[in-house]
Parts: C-alpha cells; sequence; structure tokens
C-alpha cells in the first residue's frame, strides 16, 4: 500500500466519486478475466479489476489501487479476504466512511 | 462472531488491571519512604507508565485520528484525540517494512488512511507469522519520540477473518461517537450535546425523550432551562453550543420535521413541543 497516499474505503456507487484517486474496496469475484478479474461490489455493482492477482483466488478480495473508471480500479494489490465476508456491513462502512465520518478516514 | 483470540501475542497485554494499580500504590507508598532519590524518580516513573497503562483501556482508532492527536497532560504521557485521552490503543492494518533485531523487532502498519510505526519488544514467534504485506491486529502503548508517534505494541496477531476490519472501522467510528456525546456542560444556563436518546426539556420543567430519525445528527440541543415563551433564538444555541449555525439549522431543522420543537415568533427563534 502507497503509504503516501490513502486509500479512500468505496463501493461500487462512490468509486465513480474517486476516479483517479486511491481507493480500496471489497468484491466478489465473478470471474477471472485477462490481466484481472469481473467482480461484484457490495452494492450488487459491476467492477473490473486489472492487475497481478494472487492465486488461487477465494471468492472474496480486497483491491487497492486507482480507479481508472467509474466501474474499474488499476489494482496494485490484491488480498484473498476468504470465502464468507460481510457485504453488507463492509458496505454500511463506506456509506458512513464516506459521509459523516469522514474525517476519520481521509 | 469472536474477534478477541490473541493466537500469537505473548500475554503480556493489559488492558485495565486492578492488581497493578494496587501493586503501583504499594510501590508509591514504599518510595515515599525510601531515602534513595535517584532510585525513586525511576520507580515513579515506571509507576506512572503503570498507572496510565492500566487506567486507560484500549481505543480503537484510526491511523488518522493518531496521527492528528495532540499531547496532554503536563507529563506528555498520554494523547488527546477528540477532547479525551488516550493511552493505549488498537490499530487494525497491513504490515510493512518489517525490520527483527535482537531484541526487537519494528514494522509499519497501513491502515488505508495513514502508516504507523510499531514496535514490539522481546520477539515471541512472531518472525514465523509476521510478514509483509499481511493484515494485522495491533495493541499498545502510544508514544511519541522526536515528534514522531509510534506504538509499543502490546499485542499483535494476524487476521484470520476479515470482517474484523469493517468491525475495527466501524469502532473507531462508534468511539468518536460515543466521546462526542461525552462532552456536556451541566448547571443552570447551560446545555447539553446530546444523543438522539437524550431527554429534551419542554420548558415546563419535564423531559420528553425523543429518537432522532437520522443517525447524522449529532447535535440534538437543550432548551435552555428557564427558557420564556418566545423560546430560544438560534444565535443564542450557537453560541452556547460553540458551534457553527448552519450546524444549529441542520439540527433545527432535523427536529422541526420530527415534530419535536416548533419555530415560536419567527423563523429565528424555537420552542420543544410540550408533552402532556
Amino acid at each position: 500500500m502507497d503509504t503516501q497516499n490513502p486509500a479512500v474505503l468505496v463501493n461500487g456507487d462512490l468509486l465513480r466519486n474517486y476516479v483517479g484517486t486511491r481507493v480500496r474496496t471489497v468484491i466478489q469475484v465473478v470471474r477471472p478475466d485477462a490481466g484481472g478479474l469481473t467482480g461484484r461490489s457490495t452494492d450488487e455493482k459491476q467492477i473490473v479489476v486489472k492487475g497481478t492477482l494472487p492465486s488461487p483466488l477465494t471468492t472474496f478480495v480486497e483491491v487497492i489501487g486507482v480507479a481508472d473508471t467509474a466501474q474499474s480500479i488499476r489494482a496494485e494489490i490484491v488480498t484473498n479476504f476468504g470465502d464468507a465476508f460481510d457485504t453488507n456491513n463492509f458496505n454500511q462502512l463506506c456509506q458512513l466512511a464516506n459521509g459523516d465520518y469522514r474525517h476519520l478516514f481521509i | 462472531m469472536n474477534f478477541s483470540e490473541s493466537q500469537f501475542d505473548d500475554g503480556s497485554q493489559t488492558s485495565y488491571s486492578p492488581a497493578a494499580a494496587v501493586k503501583a500504590k504499594f510501590l508509591s507508598f514504599y518510595v515515599s519512604s525510601s531515602s534513595s532519590s535517584s532510585s525513586s524518580s525511576s520507580v515513579l516513573n515506571y509507576l506512572q507508565y503503570l498507572q496510565n497503562r492500566d487506567t486507560f483501556g484500549l481505543i480503537p482508532l484510526t491511523v488518522k485520528q493518531i496521527s492528528e492527536a495532540s499531547h496532554s497532560g503536563d507529563d506528555k504521557s498520554s494523547f488527546n484525540v477528540s477532547g479525551v485521552d488516550v493511552v493505549n490503543v488498537s490499530v487494525v492494518g497491513m504490515v510493512f517494512n518489517i525490520v527483527e533485531r535482537n531484541l526487537d523487532v519494528t514494522f509499519t502498519i497501513d491502515d488505508g488512511t495513514r502508516k504507523l510505526d510499531c514496535k514490539r519488544c522481546y520477539i515471541h514467534i512472531m518472525s514465523d507469522l509476521m510478514r509483509q504485506g499481511i493484515y494485522v491486529h495491533v495493541d499498545g502503548h502510544l508514544k511519541s519520540y522526536k515528534g514522531e508517534k509510534h506504538v509499543a505494541v502490546f499485542s499483535v496477531r494476524p487476521l484470520t477473518n476479515f470482517d474484523e476490519i469493517t468491525f475495527h472501522f466501524i469502532a473507531c467510528i462508534h468511539n468518536h461517537m460515543h466521546t462526542s456525546k461525552v462532552h456536556k456542560i451541566r448547571g443552570d444556563g447551560e446545555y447539553m450535546n446530546l444523543t438522539p436518546n437524550t431527554p429534551i426539556l419542554n420548558g415546563a420543567n419535564g423531559f420528553m425523550s425523543t429518537q432522532s430519525s437520522q443517525i447524522s445528527v449529532p447535535f440534538i440541543f437543550y432548551g435552555v432551562k428557564g427558557v420564556d415563551q418566545m423560546g430560544v433564538h438560534t444565535d443564542e444555541l450557537a453560541k452556547k453550543l460553540k458551534l457553527p449555525i448552519n450546524k444549529i439549522m441542520e439540527s433545527i431543522r432535523t427536529l422541526e420535521d420530527e415534530g419535536v420543537i416548533y419555530a415560536s415568533i419567527d423563523e429565528f427563534n424555537y420552542k420543544a413541543v410540550e408533552v402532556d
């Protein structure tokens, strides 16, 4: 993780607000692609990840990287988060971390 | 879901220990009876460290919050975060820059908000478990050296359930909300900084409780004791609560929508709804 720049906690909907900046999110892997993977965000949006992936992949992965577009991330670090992850809690955390409690994170 | 399992710490983690407090008091009595000033000062320093370590529990914080903490107290042994003294902290993040030495290991933890240096004395099976890029939960004593903050680690353990990352950040938010509520002033003509469930003065020395439907409204204001028929002016609320007027108006709109308060003589004066 680039420790000089914080990575904003985002879900699929929030990603479009941070195009060009460092973000971090957790997605469910839908299918591996050439050079990356296609996943589903915690708010059910499709996100494409480009970059080096761990092998093998678990069901959920955390992606830290730069948002290329509103639906894609150029990954710097991809971490396996296992096959069980509470997406609802993470989704609500993203909303809080970008809302009234943004100052605790960014 | 249990996040309290500590697989790899050596049992030196201390969050709150009444036994240590008793020990500190005994040593304090012993030191005061001692004729050796140099040894007593070093013992007193240790006593203070011990008391601080055992008086304050573990506070979950983001590294950004830690980076913005200021020193508190004359001895600067603790830090102030959101108006509350903090000594021991709990952080969750990714490990980088592990450096192992004979008696200790240092590493950097990055939780996505900032980075923080950590130091763990007396390496205990850490080298087998710690590696670059894994997520860990760190508990330790927050310190500062030459203006740079770092954590003297009590306990460090790799995460096995990644919901703990979400849980930790939620705990940071909850702690921040709680410490924000703690800032209250008591006495005649003064105000309280309230939670959504805190009673509201209705002007007739009675109270009613209200529940705000918006968790994002942190400031629900009291009426001033002894409020007259005109109600309370928004400027006075801003002055007493030391809040910007836009925050006051935001809260007023929410409470007005919920039927808790109403504009009395004009749009700048408000009173609480009386409840029989």
